[in-house]
């Protein structure tokens, strides 16, 4: 009732600033006061957008916001621009994640013109989450989280640039691209290492490169394991390493029963995620694999 | 006639010494011996009731005036026979008991209690099985707790360093900040103080403007 109402109000509003950008786009009135006109056009398309947010329909609202940030770019009013831009794909993530991912990539480009790379990161994290849910488009966002990773070091916000990275490297072996998700856990693994706040984490990504290289080939996994070990020494007290033990025994003697049992033993103590049931299904295939007998 | 029956008094003595004696071995052998002795003392006591009979007869062929003895002797001997007859059935069934007694020792109980004792015993073991299953399941569930907790411990700490980072990068901005308004204060009092020389100096040279141009009326008015 009240929605339908403020609709109607932000149309109206629309309209009126349309009307303005008209008029002063002519000769006389750019001369007389058309500055004036166009921000107070601008005023009006935020005002119509946050209207239209009001009554849900959020690809009017994305389409107000854009507007909004067109003049301003027009006025060179770049920060303000960029807001806009922002604001308009924050409502379109929620109708048209395309147009969304459209207006998001202007303002990261606004901003990295301005040299403000840290929310330019930001942004490259959101587009590569909607690439992620919403358009599922792995390649995409692998590229995008990479970005951020990049400005994000550039930056010295280690701990976010580890953040994009391990995404990285999540959807890398999703795709089988192992050697790049390796090379990408055993950085981050070495760059916790020895920060005390985040050395219980090393071994977890200690072990989720390990399980990779077990992918690739086991002779791999048994040499990377040694050199995790020799590097970091709770990572061999750790249960995932007598667990990765266990498995490279049992794909040597090609036995996948004890290889589902070790799994078995682990997952009843702490569950194991779908990334990581991915990966080992994929290693207990390759033993099934060499076995040559379909079970 | 009483030779005959002197002679069965005989053979009913032996008969029933030998029966006697494998009543008294029977509880202590199993198996086929056993059965072998049992079918024996069986036999000799067909015989023996044979005998009986036969010594009845004889008996009643006695005249009457020594019957009694003879009866009497009869009657002992019929009653020697049930009392075999007795123990024979006991031996067969009892043997358990004997056994039972040789094998556990001196154990002094029956069957009955022994099962009791067997049934409380395992019902005891049983409890203790249960309750060290019991500290079992208990056990991994802990350490399945602490697993969990440590995860959490982890994830918490790399939020904390995220924040840290944050916080930092804030103050830094929050410096530069304030660096850059105490420089355009300062600009804005540069700006000020220009402004505030600029019209002294208008002011300055409106006055001389107007002074020259009243000096030049009043030359003009001197010089008419």
């Amino acid at each position: 009732m009240d929605n339908s109402g403020k609709e109607k109000e932000a149309m109206q509003l629309m309209a009126e600033a349309d009307k303005k950008v008209k008029s002063s786009g002519s000769f006389l009135g750019g001369m007389f006061g058309g500055n004036h006109k166009v921000e107070d056009a601008c005023e009006m398309y935020a005002r119509a957008a946050n209207m239209f947010k009001m009554a849900k329909n959020w690809s009017a609202a994305g389409n107000a916001f854009c507007q909004a940030a067109r003049l301003h770019m027009q006025m060179q009013n770049k920060l303000d621009a960029a807001t806009s831009f922002v604001d308009a794909g924050n409502a379109y993530k929620k109708a048209d994640p395309q147009e969304a991912i459209n207006c998001l990539n202007a303002a990261i480009d606004i901003y990295t013109d301005m040299g403000r790379f840290t929310i330019a990161a930001k942004h490259h994290m959101t587009i590569a989450e909607v690439y992620e849910s919403e358009l599922v488009d792995i390649e995409k966002a692998i590229a995008h989280y990479e970005q951020a990773a990049d400005y994000y070091k550039g930056e010295e916000s280690n701990s976010s640039a580890n953040k994009c990275l391990l995404k990285v490297g999540f959807y890398c072996a999703q795709l089988e691209q192992y050697p790049k998700a390796i090379e990408i856990f055993e950085q981050v693994a070495t760059s916790t290492m020895d920060n005390p706040l985040l050395k219980y984490n090393a071994k977890e990504y200690f072990w989720k490169a390990s399980l990779c290289h077990f992918i690739v080939d086991e002779l791999n996994a048994k040499l990377a394991i040694e050199k995790y070990e020799s590097m970091f020494p709770a990572f061999s007290d750790s249960r995932e390493c007598k667990l990765l033990k266990k498995l490279l025994e049992a794909h040597e003697e090609q036995n996948s029963e004890a290889f589902t049992e070790a799994v078995k033993e682990f997952d009843s103590i702490s569950r194991l995620d779908q990334w990581q049931t991915t990966m080992l299904l994929r290693i207990k295939k390759t033993i099934q694999g060499d076995g040559g007998d379909l079970k | 006639m009483s030779s005959d029956f002197e002679a069965y008094e005989q053979e009913f003595g032996t008969l029933t010494a030998e029966i006697t004696s494998k009543i008294g071995r029977i509880p202590k052998l199993g198996g086929e011996e056993k059965t072998q002795l049992v079918l024996n003392v069986d036999k000799q006591l067909e015989e023996v009731r044979e005998l009986l009979e036969q010594m009845d007869l004889e008996v009643r062929e006695i005249p009457v005036q020594s019957r009694g003895m003879y009866n009497s002797r009869l009657k002992s001997y019929k009653q020697e026979m049930e009392k075999l007859e007795k123990d024979f059935k006991r031996s067969r069934i009892a043997y358990s008991d004997e056994v039972r007694n040789e094998l556990l020792g001196d154990d002094g109980s029956s069957s009955e209690s022994q099962l009791i004792k067997l049934r409380e015993e395992r019902a005891h073991l049983l409890d203790n099985t249960e309750r060290l299953e019991r500290s079992s399941r208990r056990l991994e569930a802990g350490y399945q707790i602490a697993v969990e907790t440590e995860q959490i411990g982890q994830e918490i700490l790399s939020n904390l360093h995220t924040d840290r980072e944050k916080i930092q990068r804030s103050r830094d901005r929050l410096r530069e900040t304030d660096a850059n308004l105490g420089k355009s204060s300062r600009i804005l009092t540069g700006m000020l103080r220009r402004i505030i020389q600029n019209r002294i100096l208008v002011f300055i040279l409106g006055a001389i403007i107007l002074l020259t141009i009243v000096l030049a009326i009043y030359f003009n008015l001197r010089g008419h």
